[in-house]
């Protein structure tokens, strides 16, 4: 087999590990003498990602066909929780994103990520080969190929959708799209879907809350109301550019020290990189960003398990869109949709998640030979 | 194949990634850095205008009035012993005070101290006319809850304070931050998303002297809405005079749409008390006082509902056909069972259901308990909505509860007969509270239609209407109409226990209870009814908490009835 790429486990458990080192080190700095940001939140974080390797480690352990048969079961489970969350917590009438089991809370929005990527690799893993010698009509096809994932992911797309949780729900779609893509459907049928949607989307803008419509308008228009939903964007640039190129030096950001910076120590993390280590800060963090990414498509093009194949694309597909959106947004280049930047950003959920789809990816690095 | 088509998109959007970073850093970094170095920048916080509060008449429960506060901006001293000493004369507080507050709250160079909070106009209007001798200085408006009723609606009210530590934990999430105001318990807290003004802020560049140069930016505070409650200030008045010595509970409701008209906890306290600083001793008072004058008794207090439970067992025993109307016992006083003997305060001959309900019989409720058994009375009391939340719009409603032999089992205790027998005069560990009551008492009177009890009834100009959902109870009409005659009969027959209640202006029908608290204490003394008026029907319920007999709370709800009807509330 040409182009074998070596010791693909190592470079994910470096990258990975990378990562979360320059996160910590930036939460770190956003947590710095700081009544909006506790001290807190960065031994939360740290905690948290010490037992995430232990999980990391773990979940490369396991026979990795267990994934496979618990994928409807854990899908179904987060069904439960996301309805749970939806209907419990009456008395706080903002968005309801929290779950308390005991002592433990967590957002089951994150959780639904994992679930529905190992679910839909499960499902489109089983799709019988498309010759069948006309056995079925077209649209049994097209039923099975495309209307039943769909309809597994809309549920959660719903689900979070009513929490209300724009951002994430874009982001199951996201991850719907690119696996439908990787199992093999007909250009067509994906680029029509698209190009419905689009179509329909004007239909989707009376569904939103006054604060979205407020942030995709000051996306589209970011000249004609910088002073009003648009705080947060001019804020987070200033700090971006006036790191320069070598930044103004670890917690020395003026920016972020001085609470300019709404949410800098989770969606807008990457501000206090951009403008306490400067485009040279920035730019290692998207290098081992993008490493990360690319040694993972490696391992997706070596190993020969069509779920195992599907389940990666699935982890690609989340990793880049959530590093692509946030970085983009935090510059402006797309609109404030409420994205956690993957590893970074505090949020102990979401923090395992990520570090649970690496397991997963270092258990097919080491296993790709066995099928 | 498609795995290299996913390849280059992804190769591609980083480097577009990249790009946009190069731009902005580098390209426009120059720009950027000015921007937020060279210039100096100071953040001057507004705070939002928090909703007004408002009775079913418009009367305004809570309100805002505008406060003064002094701020001093910490990189723009000059001559700290010079602004000192010219804030302690203004002021009138000593300098060495100030510069310790100051030297407490200063927390970065850029962020403005708060001096003095709510210093009069005229002292605000000199500190103003000689900015230009101190550019550090500046006076800030901000708006401070304010009760114009006082007492009158505290419970229902709740109040506002800075988010404490437990609290931000919950509601940061909601763009909550430490220095802003959130309600605490009651309308204030279920309601504050809705009554919240948003913060904002300006951030201005200034020059070295300290002058604003140009506006950055801007983020208006918003205003919170407004919100309507279906409270009668009249009625919380009439209940809050009757209930001005005594502790107890007094909660009026509109039978047909669950409006909560009235609800008065007592002891009370004045909110005001959370907003101003100098009533900090009577705020100590009330957090120390031994009655929790900050319990809200008719949702948070969980009593033993006495004879007033007798109304669910009686219908328990119709509805599950255990007995009729003419089904007669006889009353010894007392009653025997596996060799207990359980009480009973009077003595009859023999009497049918209607006659033992005005009479509060216990001898005949030991009977129906024992037909029924726990677990029929636990149905049909379960089915009236005790033991469960009635899920009115006020924070941290209790449950009460409902004993059976599952929960028994639970808690690893045994279930006797005796505990049913016990379980069915509403004694043992029944516990309910006063708005259950007046609820099943309401579901009662229409018959089986059952309301939802709430308080609020516009936010802004629109009307709330997701309460106004009403059910339809599994029994039937007759046997609540037996019911209905069985608590008339309390008020008309002379030898009823209600017999008080017996006057030409109101109709009422209700039951008296007199229940036994675990403690040594006097007993308390309950009324639960309904009242038919020109007005409106209401259920009600009078619990004086160890207050004695029952009679007690008959001669507050007779004065209450009388009064409201006087008032034309009823």
């Amino acid at each position: 087999m040409p182009n074998v790429k070596r010791n693909l486990d190592k470079k994910i458990w470096i990258y990975t590990i990378s990562i979360i080192a320059m996160g910590l080190i930036a939460l770190y700095s956003a947590a710095h003498e700081n009544v909006r940001v506790s001290h807190k939140v960065f031994y939360d974080q740290f905690t948290f990602a010490l037992l995430g390797i232990g999980l990391m480690y773990v979940i490369g352990k396991i026979d990795y066909r267990r994934f496979y048969d618990g994928a409807y079961v854990f899908y179904l489970i987060n069904v439960v929780l996301l309805a749970y969350v939806l209907l419990g917590g009456r008395h706080a009438l903002g968005a309801r994103r929290w779950l308390e089991l005991g002592p433990i809370s967590f957002q089951p929005s994150e959780v639904t990520k994992l679930a529905l990527i190992l679910a839909l690799g499960r499902y489109l893993s089983n799709r019988r080969p498309s010759l069948s010698f006309n056995f079925f009509t077209k649209a049994q096809t097209f039923w099975r190929e495309f209307f039943v994932p769909f309809g597994i992911t809309s549920v959660y797309m719903i689900l979070i959708f009513k929490q209300p949780d724009l951002g994430t729900a874009l982001m199951l779609f996201g991850i719907f799209i690119v696996m439908l893509f990787a199992g093999g459907i007909e250009y067509r049928i994906i680029l029509g879907f698209l190009i419905f949607c689009l179509c329909l989307s004007p239909l989707g803008w009376s569904f939103l809350k006054q604060y979205q419509k407020d942030r995709l308008l000051v996306f589209l228009n970011p000249n004609i109301d910088p002073l009003g939903a648009g705080y947060t964007i001019i804020q987070s640039k200033i700090a971006m550019g006036s790191g320069q190129i070598f930044g103004k030096g670890w917690l020395a950001g003026t920016q972020s020290q001085l609470n300019f910076l709404p949410e800098r120590h989770t969606d807008f993390i990457f501000s206090v990189i951009g403008e306490e280590w400067g485009f040279v800060g920035a730019l290692l963090l998207v290098y081992f960003y993008f490493r990360l990414i690319s040694n993972s498509l490696y391992i997706a093009e070596q190993v020969k398990d069509p779920f195992g194949v599907l389940v990666t694309v699935g982890i690609i597909a989340i990793l880049t869109l959530q590093v692509i959106i946030n970085i983009g947004m935090v510059m402006g280049l797309f609109p404030v949709v409420g994205l956690t930047l993957p590893f970074i950003s505090y949020g102990r959920s979401s923090l395992l998640i990520f570090m649970m789809m690496m397991g997963f990816l270092l258990n097919l690095s080491r296993r790709r030979t066995i099928f | 194949m498609r795995l290299k088509i996913i390849r280059i998109i992804i190769i591609v959007l980083f480097l577009m990634i990249v790009a946009e970073l190069f731009y902005v850093q580098i390209i426009r970094g120059r720009f950027y850095y000015n921007l937020s170095v060279n210039n100096r920048i100071r953040v001057v916080p507004l705070e939002g205008w928090r909703g007004r509060i408002m009775g079913r008449r418009g009367e305004i429960l809570a309100d805002n009035k505008i406060s003064y506060n002094v701020m001093v901006t910490p990189q723009e001293i000059k001559d700290m012993e010079g602004l000192f000493s010219f804030l302690s004369a203004v002021l009138g507080m000593d300098q060495a005070r100030l510069t310790a507050i100051y030297r407490e709250r200063k927390f970065t160079p850029f962020t403005p101290v708060t001096l003095a909070e709510n210093i009069p106009r005229d002292k605000a209007i000199v500190i103003e006319e000689n900015k230009f001798r101190f550019p550090s200085l500046f006076i800030q408006e901000s708006f401070k809850r304010y009760y114009p009723l006082r007492y009158n609606s505290t419970h229902i009210l709740g109040y506002v304070g800075k988010i404490n530590r437990s609290r931000i934990e919950q509601v940061k999430e909601y763009g909550y931050s430490p220095p802003s105001l959130i309600g605490y318990s009651g309308v204030e807290e279920f309601y504050d998303p809705q009554l919240r003004g948003g913060d904002g802020g300006l951030q201005i560049e200034v020059n070295s002297r300290g002058q604003q140069v140009r506006l950055l930016s801007l983020r208006e505070p918003t205003k919170g809405q407004d919100i309507t409650l279906t409270i009668d200030t009249a009625i919380q008045q009439i209940a809050m005079e009757l209930l001005a010595d005594k502790t107890g509970t007094i909660v009026v409701m509109d039978t047909q749409n669950g409006e909560v008209l009235g609800l008065v906890s007592s002891p009370a306290y004045d909110p005001n008390y959370f907003i101003e600083k100098e009533y900090n001793s009577q705020l100590k008072r009330i957090l120390s006082h031994p009655k929790s004058p900050l319990l809200n008794r008719a949702i948070n207090g969980q009593f033993p509902p006495g004879s007033v439970f007798k109304i669910p067992v009686a219908l328990a025993a119709l509805d599950s056909k255990k007995i009729t109307q003419h089904t007669t016992f006889s009353c010894p006083g007392y009653f025997e069972y596996g060799g207990v003997v359980f009480g009973d305060t009077c003595q009859y001959a023999s009497q049918n259901l209607i006659e033992s309900i005005a009479h509060s019989c216990n001898v005949y409720f030991y009977h129906l308990g024992l037909m029924l058994g726990a677990e029929g009375i636990y149905k049909y009391a379960r089915a009236l909505g005790l033991g469960e939340l009635t899920n009115v719009d006020l924070p941290y409603e209790k449950p009460g509860f409902l004993p059976n032999r599952r929960n028994y089992l639970d808690r690893r205790k045994p279930w006797y007969a005796g505990n049913t027998i016990n379980m069915s005069i509403g004694q043992g560990d029944v516990l309910t509270t006063p708005l259950q009551l007046v609820k099943m008492m309401s579901t009662v009177s229409r018959e089986g239609i059952e309301v939802q009890p709430h308080l609020i009834k516009k936010i802004g100009e629109r009307e709330v209407n997701q309460y106004n959902a009403q059910s339809q109870l599994k029994i039937s009409k007759a046997v609540f109409e037996i019911i209905k005659q069985g608590m008339r009969a309390t008020v008309t027959d002379p030898a009823g226990t209600a017999h008080d209640l017996n006057m030409p202006q109101v109709y009422v029908a209700g039951k008296t209870g007199t229940a036994q608290s675990s403690s040594n204490k006097e007993h308390h003394a309950w009324f639960v009814g309904y009242a038919q008026g020109d007005v409106r029907n209401i259920a009600f319920c009078v619990l004086l908490e160890h207050g004695g007999s029952s009679h007690n709370a008959t001669f507050i709800a007779r004065d209450l009835l009388l009064m409201m009807r006087q008032e034309q509330l009823l």
